[in-house]
């Protein structure tokens, strides 16, 4: 790696490969309907201003400047908790998600005005990303509230970081292509390649 | 084509007294049910998942295969908070065997008696051998690929059914990085073929094509899971399985002999008569319903006794293309560190070469080194040269980490089980010797930017089995104390986590308890 540097992968490989055989239909079934936006089709359950202090988080922590329409995150997290959906455990600590949302949600913006003077979504980047550092280091207090304050920031990212690698576009970003699965892999070892798994690009020239 | 066992079984009545109502039909329950179907008995198992169609069902996507997962919340409690889900929970025909990765090295001799040996951690009351019959009938119908010889325990009597599966980039990297200091390795043994298999009443199954997806369920039906393995068999020798069936209850009659099974299917609650009933619903839901039922507890020690293996991970970025996406995910093992020389601690542990897939691996990014913004993704474009091995260790029994009920309520209305879990000075220190270890094997196979994930992995302990009724829950054959028609078998009776992944030894334990109880009704003690 420290010769190569990170590699970076050509995008729409998954998309040209969906089209393909090499893809199992009810796996393009899933992918499909993920490269389309998620539909808030549930009643809101977080009111306006935390689900716009939640966009202003989700920019900070996978910022997507490379993207015209990024990936909706927090539509995602939206989603989850208007069906009630959880991932079969949480900290004991923690109260239930729903709640855990909402208290994190305004701790973050009471922190945003104590540290910046300015509700969370009217900060500047790095001020936001200045919040966010100290609600990760915990220096901010153990707890808002009911809510552990790194158990929320941790589970907060967790999510978020889940959402964003779930979604295709995001996959072909880390030169992912799992997902053709139909014929499996006869190519495993180390520097074996398939002739349908993405090469990175070449690095492109500084200065 | 191979089929996974669906809802056409129906072959008894509610109004039908059968011989036994087996709860669950993962790796402790499935073994079971092909045992007394074979020999004759009427059985019915309940399984609270659906029953899937594996190579129509299976999506290649991590998001889509969490319907694996049992997703009820568990509340995680203590200062080493178990993770649930994904990690060591499932639901559906078949268990979390739908879901193991297949690693299946053999438990040694010694992790039977590690109290005898080390002065701490519980005995089992009984040896390895035992169980070896039941390893070897358990790896032959699963068909398992491995060595020949293997080099590390007893030596096999009978060699693994097929060749081992081709070593992916981790596991290659693993070899490269033991080789320079000396440790010996091996290709693992995993039930997944490497070649097309057959088994009388099962059929043949394919070859593994090295998706890499085993942890999220396999499609083609080369894993050794439950669905296509002792399923089948249980079905062909005339049991039924009842998907999307929920346990929630006993009758008991006043000699304190359960008369029937309460569960609920399509949110009705119906009611199962039936004789003997084998609980195999794993170390949480096992525990938990006794505790819901107020049964087999009079010692105590129902939810006592948690145990989850240490599993720490250390992960390093490669030079080489790893796409860790392909292969058999545990391609490597290597157990010279079963009972490491002049260690602080008692037991020990083996090390296994990882495949991931991006979602779990980017998961760990974020939680274990708290990347985000643009350092989480720079990080993430290195996924393909990621590479990683772990550790599969002993933990110690402690009263301390134990399953309680909560009063918070499920979306069943059921309350909710609050796991306590904390590590003990002997766990802390395997995990640091195992940490050590992992970054010099790492740092000689050429890693950059090594980091550690500590985590656990499956879960052991709950309604421990032994010979003192005050200190145990079932006796070495798996029955209750208390209850004389109720057996268990799970992971939830092991007395001591051993230093081997769990499944082989549940299945051989299932199979183990299926003979004793028949046995018992051979002599007319049943």
């Amino acid at each position: 790696m420290s010769d190569r540097g990170t590699p970076t992968y050509p995008a729409g490989t998954m998309q040209a490969l969906l089209t393909t055989d090499l893809v199992t239909p009810q796996t393009r079934r899933v992918l499909a309907q993920r490269l389309k936006s998620p539909p808030i089709d549930c009643p809101p359950v977080l009111d306006p201003t935390e689900l716009a202090t939640l966009r202003a988080v989700c920019a900070r922590l996978i910022p997507q400047p490379d993207r015209a329409e990024p990936i909706d995150l927090a539509a995602a997290v939206h989603d989850r908790l208007a069906r009630n959906e959880g991932n079969g455990w949480r900290y004991a600590a923690m109260p239930p998600d729903l709640e855990a949302y909402r208290l994190g949600l305004l701790g973050l913006d009471e922190l945003a005005h104590r540290m910046g003077g300015a509700a969370f979504v009217d900060l500047e980047a790095q001020r936001q990303d200045a919040v966010l550092r100290a609600v990760q280091r915990g220096e901010v207090g153990k707890s808002w509230r009911a809510l552990p304050v790194a158990l929320f920031f941790e589970e907060l990212l967790a999510e978020l970081v889940e959402c964003y690698y779930s979604h295709p576009l995001a996959q072909d970003e880390i030169g992912y292509v799992g997902y053709a699965d139909a014929h499996g892999w006869q190519a495993v070892g180390l520097d074996k390649l398939a002739s349908h798994e993405p090469r990175p690009l070449p690095p492109v020239e500084q200065g | 084509m191979l089929r996974s066992p669906r809802k056409d079984t129906a072959r008894f009545a509610l109004t039908d007294v059968v011989d036994a109502v087996v709860i669950g039909t993962g790796a402790g329950g499935a073994p079971i049910l092909a045992r007394l179907a074979r020999a004759g008995f009427r059985v019915v198992a309940l399984e609270a998942g659906r029953a899937w169609d594996p190579p129509r069902d299976f999506a290649t996507d991590e998001r889509a295969q969490s319907a694996l997962f049992w997703n009820d919340e568990r509340l995680s409690a203590g200062e080493a908070p178990v993770h649930f889900g994904r990690n060591n929970s499932g639901t559906g025909v078949g268990g979390s065997t739908l879901h193991f990765t297949g690693y299946v090295p053999r438990p040694q001799p010694d992790d039977f008696r590690l109290h005898s040996e080390s002065g701490v951690g519980a005995d089992w009351p009984f040896v390895y051998g035992e169980l070896e019959p039941y390893f070897e009938e358990v790896e032959r119908v699963l068909g398992v690929s491995g060595p020949d010889p293997y080099p590390w325990g007893p030596p096999r009597r009978v060699p693994y059914s097929l060749q081992p599966l081709p070593l992916n980039g981790a596991a290659e990297l693993m070899q490269r990085g033991c080789a320079a200091l000396g440790l010996r390795t091996s290709a693992a043994p995993n039930a997944a073929l490497s070649g097309s298999y057959y088994q009388p009443d099962i059929g043949w199954r394919p070859a593994c094509v090295n998706r890499g997806f085993c942890q999220a369920g396999c499609s083609v039906g080369a894993k050794g899971s439950m669905d296509v393995t002792y399923l089948p068999l249980a079905v062909t020798a005339g049991a039924e399985i009842r998907a999307d069936s929920f346990a929630v209850g006993f009758d008991v009659d006043p000699h304190g002999r359960i008369n029937g099974v309460r569960y609920i299917e399509d949110g009705r609650e119906r009611f199962q008569r039936c004789r003997q009933v084998f609980l195999c619903g794993g170390a949480i839901e096992t525990p938990r319903l006794l505790l819901l039922s107020g049964l087999a507890n009079s010692s105590g020690q129902v939810g006592r006794n948690f145990m989850a293996h240490m599993g720490l991970q250390v992960w390093g970025r490669f030079e080489e293309d790893v796409r860790p996406y392909k292969g058999i995910p545990g391609g490597l093992i290597s157990e010279d560190m079963h009972r490491p020389p002049n260690s602080a601690f008692a037991g020990g542990y083996l090390l296994q070469s990882i495949g991931i897939m991006p979602v779990t691996y980017a998961s760990q990014v974020a939680r274990g080194r708290g990347l985000w913004g643009e350092a989480l993704r720079e990080h993430m474009r290195g996924y393909n040269h990621a590479a990683g091995i772990n550790i599969l260790g002993e933990c110690l029994p402690y009263a301390s980490n134990y399953l309680e009920l909560s009063s918070e309520r499920d979306g069943r209305g059921l309350p909710k089980p609050r796991i306590h879990f904390t590590l003990g000075d002997n766990e802390d220190r395997l995990c640091a010797h195992g940490e050590a270890l992992m970054r010099e094997i790492w740092a000689a196979a050429g890693a950059h930017d090594i980091w550690a994930y500590p985590r656990t992995a499956h879960v052991i302990g709950t309604c421990r089995m032994g010979t003192d009724p005050g200190a145990a829950v079932v006796d070495p054959d798996g029955r209750a104390f208390d209850v004389p028609n109720l057996y268990i078998s799970d992971n939830s009776t092991f007395p001591s986590a051993l230093s081997a992944n769990p499944a082989l030894t549940i299945m051989a334990l299932a199979l183990r308890t299926a003979d004793r109880f028949l046995a018992r009704g051979a002599r007319g003690e049943n």
